[in-house]
């Protein structure tokens, strides 16, 4: 199997790195700053994709996920991608945090919050940080595929539900004034919206593009591990014979 | 309202240097299973 | 045999280890116990914190003991090819599901009562609202030990998986511990009308904990490791 990338995942990630760049200008220079939040609202234009992206990601690993757990469609290559796209789900969920908490320091004073929507991240990271301890535990599709895809799934539902919960006791929490901080952004004028949804794309275009990559990576390992599993059992083939 | 800058360039800073760690460390590991193909 | 009489039999077989071994009774109970105690030293009785967060500590300390129901109840399968007797066994998967996460909710429950005694007892808390807190109690068992058995048939036979399933369950029970400390509040408060909507969230998450076990339970089971 090629170590290189396909045509099109270069293609793809030249694509993706125009882009970002574009996005950088759009969001540094060209975009105003908000009425309220000045400058910080720059930050809306990585933390909402990188959250989108997340999702993104983790919707596609569920799929990946419920394709090996049919036996029809079951093939190695679903669960590598369902663990390469978890995998970079992660790194967006650890950015989305970190990212969220250097904008809610100037926005609303504090570095975390504990909202449905910071919450339920938070939770969502360690759900996934369990399923990619999980993967490493088999060297094979064979051996790890079906537990993961489980774990995978449960969590894929768990999220909603996790969010759900977290959102009816801030809705029935006493304390209004802790809940009441504005926390939707408002997206005004041309700029932008525009740079929020050029965002998104260049966001996607990154993640179909780091998928692709880490998916070839798998791929070489999966092939690696195979390979030396044959050769192990040749081996003691030949000390029987 | 100047000072919210200090935030944006940390956040930008971190996510180009978070992405290029990644991307960086696959394209290693790439390049690494490609020396391997060769001694093959 | 049908799929009720089969659960019963494992859930039986479970039960029976437990009270030939007494692991539950002299090594979960107490370890639920000592976390209550280690509560009052992280969190100073001196402050009159510990009533008003007795809920959470209750409900954390028995996460945490739960943690140790789950890995115990699939180590016992281990001994002796016990993992493929079960399989062979000829047994539903989703039976087996239902009796293993029976046998530890039963004993998640007889956790609970001593550890609701020592919470009154130790964090000095005047009990109300006993229907709510049996029913919350009742639901949100059923919902922790039937997330906890997938979990735990899921990294059966893993050598990582002591520290597997902690981070596995953990972030997903997230609104079990949510909504028996907010029914929990609600029935100390003396103001149950606000507990009771949580009690139907634990009931919602309880199913579809065990609708998730029976399907999962029997590929699950099926695997090499």
């Amino acid at each position: 199997m090629s170590t290189r990338v396909g045509v099109g995942t270069k293609i793809l990630g030249a694509a993706a790195f125009v882009s970002l760049g574009a996005l950088a200008v759009f969001a540094l220079v060209v975009a105003p700053p908000d009425e309220r939040q000045g400058d910080a609202q720059r930050l809306m234009y990585v933390h909402v994709p990188a959250a989108w992206l997340a999702y993104l990601a983790f919707f596609v690993t569920a799929v990946a996920s419920v394709l090996w757990l049919v036996p029809r469609t079951r093939s190695t290559t679903w669960d590598l991608l369902a663990g390469a796209s978890a995998e970079i789900g992660v790194v967006f969920t650890g950015l989305t945090l970190v990212l969220g908490s250097l904008w809610g320091r100037p926005t609303w004073g504090t570095w975390w919050e504990w909202d449905a929507r910071v919450t339920t991240t938070a939770v969502l990271f360690f759900l996934y940080l369990g399923y990619l301890a999980l993967r490493r535990t088999g060297a094979t599709a064979q051996e790890r595929g079906t537990r993961c895809a489980i774990a995978a799934l449960i969590a894929f539902v768990d999220v909603p539900i996790v969010h759900f919960s977290v959102t009816w006791w801030e809705t029935l929490h006493q304390e209004a004034t802790v809940f009441n901080r504005d926390l939707d952004v408002q997206f005004e004028g041309f700029w932008m919206p525009f740079t929020l949804i050029f965002a998104v794309f260049a966001f996607t275009l990154l993640y179909a593009f780091l998928v692709m990559v880490r998916l070839r990576l798998a791929e070489l390992d999966e092939g690696r591990e195979e390979r030396q599993l044959e050769e192990a059992i040749a081996e003691r083939v030949a000390v029987t014979v | 309202m100047d000072d919210n800058w200090g935030y944006v360039v940390a956040g930008y800073v971190i996510t180009i240097a978070v992405l290029s760690a990644y991307g960086g460390w696959m394209w290693f590991r790439l390049r690494r299973a490609r020396r391997a193909d060769l001694d093959h | 045999m049908n799929m009720f009489r089969e659960a019963l039999l494992v859930a039986g077989k479970d039960l029976r280890i437990e009270a030939r071994s007494r692991v539950a009774l002299q090594q979960i109970v107490p370890f639920g116990g000592i976390v209550l105690i280690v509560f009052a030293f992280a969190l100073d009785p001196d402050r009159g914190l510990l009533p008003r967060v007795a809920p959470g500590l209750f409900w954390t300390a028995v996460l945490l003991a739960s943690l140790l129901s789950i890995t115990r109840s699939f180590s016992i399968e281990e001994a002796n090819g016990a993992r493929d007797g079960l399989r062979l066994s000829g047994l539903d998967g989703g039976a087996i599901f239902l009796g293993k996460a029976a046998a530890v909710a039963l004993q998640l429950l007889l956790l609970e009562v001593v550890l609701g005694f020592g919470v009154v007892v130790l964090y000095d808390v005047s009990v109300r609202g006993v229907v709510l807190i049996a029913c919350t109690t009742v639901v949100a068992t059923v919902a922790l030990a039937a997330t906890g058995t997938v979990y735990g048939v899921l990294a059966a036979g893993l050598r990582a998986r002591e520290t597997l399933v902690p981070l596995l369950v953990l972030p997903a029970v997230t609104p079990v511990v949510l909504g028996g400390t907010r029914a929990f509040e609600a029935a100390l408060a003396g103001a149950p009308s606000d507990g009771w909507p949580w009690v139907q969230l634990l009931a919602a998450f309880a199913v579809l904990a065990v609708v998730a076990g029976v399907l999962a339970f029997g590929p699950l089971l099926e695997e090499d490791s």
